[in-house]
């Protein structure tokens, strides 16, 4: 790399953040964020946006769902 | 819509039908036994992603009675075509790609999405959203803390609003922890359509809950956080 190595982890922030980055890669983001003060303020931004998401959208079916289907497969 | 879901051609299993007839009318008792425990089977594994199915359908049809019918019908679907599941691969998977197939063919010809088609094919610049790059490290971390402390139905709404298809990988890669490979196996699309789909998917929550938070920014940091 011969840049401050921001390009290179701009790029691949999002691919970092769900983990689809190879082992290489991923230590090179990794190294990136632990000195780049900008960088890694951008990755905690969009790390704070993927977990929210996952926690809002936690839903328990209606309970007589269940039995609805298993109805449903019987008679299948 | 369960009218609607019952009356519509079996896109999803199709030719496995045909495999499966061929099973039947076999010894009457033996055959029995087999169903039931071919059922047994199914429920054991299949069941316990009901939730999290539910989930996913609330995302797609936006309501619980919906939601509801769309799950029911993934089961019904999956359990038809279970004998073409292979045991050992990735059960919450193939189920996903069930229930993704079925809202596509059954419900969303009733809800036409002028973006339908197209969605990928827009400019950034059609679809606005946030612009990172002039940000200052303190406006982010600003940013981050405000999304922490956003409400549960904030984030529902943000993404009840952006286009569907970066709706469904946003939810596949965050909530689900889907691969890349397998949204796109799940979406019938190619791993670059993913990756876009999830970037701008992202940049336009992103731009939502900013100005969500904005307008909701109280007087005093000490109240946000009973923003509920």
């Amino acid at each position: 790399m011969t840049d401050c190595g921001c390009e290179k982890a701009k790029a691949e922030l999002e691919e970092y953040l769900d983990r689809e980055l190879n082992e290489a890669d991923f230590q090179d983001v990794s190294d990136h964020l632990d000195n780049c003060e900008s960088c890694s303020s951008e990755h905690l931004v969009a790390l704070a946006l993927k977990l929210k998401v996952k926690q809002a959208c936690r839903e328990t079916a209606p309970e007589d769902l269940r039995s609805a289907i298993l109805s449903k497969l019987a008679d299948a | 819509m369960t009218a609607l879901l019952s009356t519509q051609p079996d896109t999803v299993i199709g030719e496995l039908e045909l495999s499966l007839m061929t099973t039947d009318r076999v010894e009457h008792s033996a055959t029995d036994t087999a169903a039931a425990d071919k059922r047994r089977q199914f429920e054991e594994q299949a069941l316990p992603f009901m939730d999290q199915l539910f989930g996913a359908a609330m995302r797609m049809t936006r309501n619980p009675s919906d939601a509801a019918d769309l799950v029911q019908e993934t089961f019904v679907k999956a359990f038809q075509a279970f004998g073409q599941y292979q045991q050992g691969t990735n059960l919450k998977a193939w189920l996903y790609r069930i229930q993704t197939n079925t809202f596509i063919n059954i419900y969303r010809k009733n809800q036409r999405n002028p973006y339908q088609g197209t969605i990928d094919e827009l400019e950034d610049w059609q679809l606005g959203g946030a612009e990172s790059v002039t940000q200052s490290v303190s406006t982010r971390s600003a940013e981050a803390e405000a999304i922490d402390h956003l409400p549960d139905s904030a984030v529902k709404d943000a993404l009840q609003s952006i286009p569907e298809d970066f709706r469904l990988a946003v939810y596949f890669a965050d909530v689900e922890g889907f691969s890349y490979q397998e949204i796109a196996d799940i979406m019938k699309t190619p791993v670059g359509t993913v990756m876009s789909r999830l970037h701008r998917g992202r940049r336009l929550l992103r731009e939502l809950l900013a100005d969500y938070a904005r307008d909701r920014t109280p007087a005093t940091p000490a109240s946000s956080r009973s923003k509920k």
